[in-house]
């Protein structure tokens, strides 16, 4: 007897999960690097030094640590916009336990992760236990968290104390940047969460159909707290290793991360509507972004133009990928 | 077929359940006993208490009076738990899967295997292979459910709650809406599960299925379970009797009218096909008509009236109003024409809830109130109220939130929108879903001024019994194509539920 077939054109659809075949738009987004790769090495003065291509990694490094948490929370179907502002009161946080309140480095690292966890577990549970949308409740908290890092600096940097974990944070590690590093490691600990968990497979049947996710006896919301305090998480450890490479805290960083992450993810192929993501994806979106704005650096472009042409490339990419998707969609359907 | 299952044991015995809602009384005296690897057919009309039955047996529901009890053992108050626990599992009838998860993994959605603590896929994967070997499917465990068929989404429903080795598998219309050529593969894996000795409810209104596949068929009708036959045995006027008792029988139907079918129909319809749930259909509407269109759930109802209005293109046929044939039947050309549609879903498809009844009723047609671009207040009420007269909405003013009215008020408005925009030709998809009986009697009687006063009106229904009620004439849909056309004396609730139904 034969059941529906399945062809291989119609297996061609992602699964989840970063070493479960390549989509064509991770394919499209590694060609997209190349190019640009290519272009930029041509035209744009240092783009391929060392030192430069350093300097990307660690830029890479303060969207992407945070967007390994934001990519998961997209995937169930949520969305948060608290990381900027999370981040900047994250290095105010260390900055002041360790400058002020004498709590010293080690013990000022430990409150802003357990800080950072608990802001966005509130979040979470502001979301499980009242259903408040997601975007109002990491609203809250960036607003909140933003006047809070401003007020009690009043604007102003506050300086670390010398200490020897600072310097390998804020440094390098046989040469590469320390940030690099923690966003590689974390990089593999959530391919292997969202892949090889309950928790991380949980989130993909909760953002692609939370009723029968429910009636699969998932819990709706153990899952999204935890969700969000793993962002939160995140953004207190950008925000340390932010402290860590400027020696001070301060209030008014990462103005605007928040879209750069949010961006990154989306650009990687994860649905806003839920359900469909991978950290692959997420991973060349984070590198897509970066080698954009380093080369606008570079090549001298008015720094207010290139929000400018960020924003119609970001657009440009959503829509590509928008567009395969509809296509392999309506090739499944006929 | 029968003789390899009176040797099973009994599986589940029903005594005495009765379940009443506030008002209701949903369940009474109900007694039905089912043994291993028998199929047996659940009929009944909407209402008749099918739903409330599955929800007993499920856990979902505690009855009042009466037990359930799964080989000798008591299901008790243990509620979803307890009869999972029993061996009774449930596959519903709208589907629960995760579309971008994998098949294996929608398999074992929540119960995902580990070891060593990560995700198990390689025995996810053989664990579903097996389960699709068992039964003779071939769909591929790593495919995401997303791409498969309808059916196929189906058949992964039934094979998660086969791999929980149920004692008792309930299926609720698992083929309502498969296309024919689908439903093969879903009874010949209902029938492969039955013979490993479970014992199979199957709820379904093709008499056809029934009769392929189950060994005996248990009739409800007003919460009462009124006969077990043996489907071998009982032709189908004899189960469509069962189902509809004496009452339906006694309806009226409305006087005969005469329509004008000499001239041009307003509306012609020619092989119209919408792959996979209409083949072919053809009719012609004429003016001053009410068209019904009646047939089960997955006949294709839905899809015509789509087509016609322009919502879905058609793959082929030709679709012509007042004899000049439509090249290209988008949702604006058939509305600048005169087709207007009310959808069945009222309530997600038909109103604007927060807007006031005036809103909702001119929203069709904004230029109709405005002077240039602006909608003129005035006008808006003007037009509202004379409609409100007209169709006799009962609302506390024109301007009250629509969602504030009753279901079958909101319907008159939802009709009342195309009439604004001057619509000729009404598509009424369901126009009585979930509206009380005196709001039906009202909305017939609306439909018939209607086409009095000269509009031409398909009345699609899947309560078939309602369309003798309203209709000139009736076409009964099957498997997407017409199976019969009734007119006149031929036209009763006994003709068009056995041209529906049979096979």
């Amino acid at each position: 007897m034969t059941a529906t077939q399945t062809t291989p054109q119609q297996r061609r659809g992602r699964v989840g999960g970063p070493f479960a075949g390549r989509s064509l738009n991770e394919i499209g987004l590694i060609a997209a690097i190349v190019v640009l790769y290519i272009v930029l090495g041509s035209t744009a003065a240092g783009f391929l030094s060392l030192d430069n291509q350093l300097g990307m990694l660690r830029d890479a490094a303060t969207v992407g640590i945070a967007a390994w948490g934001v990519t998961l929370v997209i995937i169930a179907g949520e969305i948060d916009i608290s990381i900027g502002p999370a981040v900047a009161f994250s290095s105010v946080l260390v900055a002041k336990g360790a400058a002020e309140w004498g709590l010293g480095i080690p013990l000022a690292v430990l409150l802003t992760l357990a800080a950072g966890a608990a802001w966005g577990g509130l979040a979470g549970w502001l979301r499980a236990r009242f259903d408040v949308p997601s975007f109002i409740a990491t609203l809250g908290i960036w607003s909140a968290l933003g006047g809070l890092g401003l007020y009690l600096t009043d604007a102003l940097p506050v300086v670390l104390p010398e200490s020897g974990l600072m310097d390998v944070l804020g440094g390098s590690i046989l040469g590469i940047p320390t940030p690099a590093i923690v966003m590689v490691v974390l990089f593999f600990v959530f391919a292997y969460v969202a892949r090889y968990t309950g928790y991380g497979r949980s989130v993909y049947a909760v953002g692609g159909n939370a009723p029968a996710a429910r009636m699969a006896g998932i819990n709706l919301s153990r899952v999204r707290v935890l969700l969000f305090a793993t962002t939160g998480l995140l953004s207190a450890i950008t925000g340390v290793l932010l402290a860590a490479r400027l020696g001070s805290g301060n209030g008014g960083a990462a103005s605007g991360l928040e879209f750069d992450v949010i961006a990154a993810v989306v650009i990687g192929g994860t649905a806003l509507a839920g359900g469909r993501g991978t950290m692959l994806g997420t991973l060349l979106g984070v590198g897509f972004i970066t080698v954009i704005g380093n080369g606008l650096v570079l090549l001298g472009v008015n720094s207010f133009l290139q929000n400018v042409v960020r924003g119609v490339i970001i657009v440009a990419a959503v829509l590509v990928n928008v567009i395969i998707t509809k296509r392999a969609r309506a090739t499944r359907e006929t | 077929m029968a003789a390899d299952v009176a040797s099973g044991s009994t599986v589940i015995v029903v005594d005495g359940v009765t379940k009443h809602y506030p008002g209701v009384r949903a369940l009474t005296d109900a007694h039905l006993s089912i043994r291993a690897g028998e199929i047996r057919a659940l009929l009944g009309r909407n209402g008749a208490g099918k739903s409330t039955l599955i929800r007993v047996l499920s856990g979902v529901e505690r009855p009042d009076t009466g037990t359930v009890a799964v080989a000798g053992e008591n299901l008790g108050d243990g509620g979803v738990r307890r009869a999972a626990d029993l061996g009774i599992n449930t596959v519903h009838q709208e589907l629960s899967l995760v579309s971008e998860l994998s098949v294996a993994e929608n398999l074992y959605l929540g119960r995902w295997p580990r070891k060593g603590g990560a995700v198990d896929y390689a025995a996810m994967r053989s664990g579903a292979a097996e389960v699709f070997a068992r039964l003779g499917l071939d769909i591929d465990p790593a495919a995401p459910v997303g791409s498969l068929s309808l059916a196929s989404r189906q058949l992964v429903e039934i094979c998660r709650a086969v791999r929980e080795q149920p004692r008792l598998l309930i299926l609720d219309e698992p083929t309502s809406a498969l296309a024919a050529a689908e439903v093969d593969v879903v009874l010949e894996t209902v029938t492969r599960i039955a013979s490993a000795g479970v014992a199979v409810l199957y709820v379904s209104h093709r008499l056809e299925e029934i009769r392929r596949i189950a060994h005996s068929a248990t009739v409800m009708r007003d919460g009462r379970i009124v006969d077990t036959v043996d489907v071998g045995d009982a032709d189908t006027a004899t189960i469509v009797s069962l189902m509809l008792g004496d009452t339906a029988k006694a309806a009226e139907r409305p006087p005969e009218r005469d329509v004008d079918r000499d001239g041009t129909p307003l509306l012609s319809v020619r092989g119209l096909a919408v792959p996979p749930k209409v083949l072919d259909v053809s009719f012609d509407l004429y003016a001053g008509e009410v068209l019904g269109i009646g047939g089960l759930m997955g006949s294709g109802r839905t899809e015509v009236l789509r087509a016609l209005a322009g919502f879905d293109p058609a793959r082929s046929g030709t679709i012509s109003v007042e004899g000049t044939t439509i090249a290209h039947p988008t949702a604006a050309v058939m509305k600048r024409l005169g087709v207007g549609m009310t959808p069945e879903d009222r309530k997600d498809e038909g109103v604007v809830p927060l807007l006031g009844v005036d809103e909702n009723l001119v929203l069709s047609k904004f230029a109709a109130v405005s002077s240039g671009p602006t909608v003129r207040p005035g006008l808006v009420r003007r037009a509202a109220e004379r409609l409100i007269g007209r169709l006799s909405i009962a609302t506390a003013s024109a301007r009250t939130p629509i969602v504030n009215l009753s279901g079958g008020n909101q319907q008159k408005a939802v009709i009342g929108r195309w009439l604004h925009a001057g619509s000729r030709i009404l598509l009424l998809d369901e126009p009585t879903r979930g509206v009380d009986v005196h709001a039906k009697a009202e909305i017939y009687r609306l439909v018939r001024e209607l086409a009095e006063a000269g509009a031409a009106i398909v009345f699609v229904s899947g309560e078939l019994e309602e369309l003798p009620l309203v209709c000139d004439r009736v076409l009964t849909l099957r498997d997407g194509r017409v199976a019969a056309e009734l007119t006149g004396r031929e036209l009763t609730t006994d003709s068009v539920l056995s041209a529906a139904m049979a096979a």
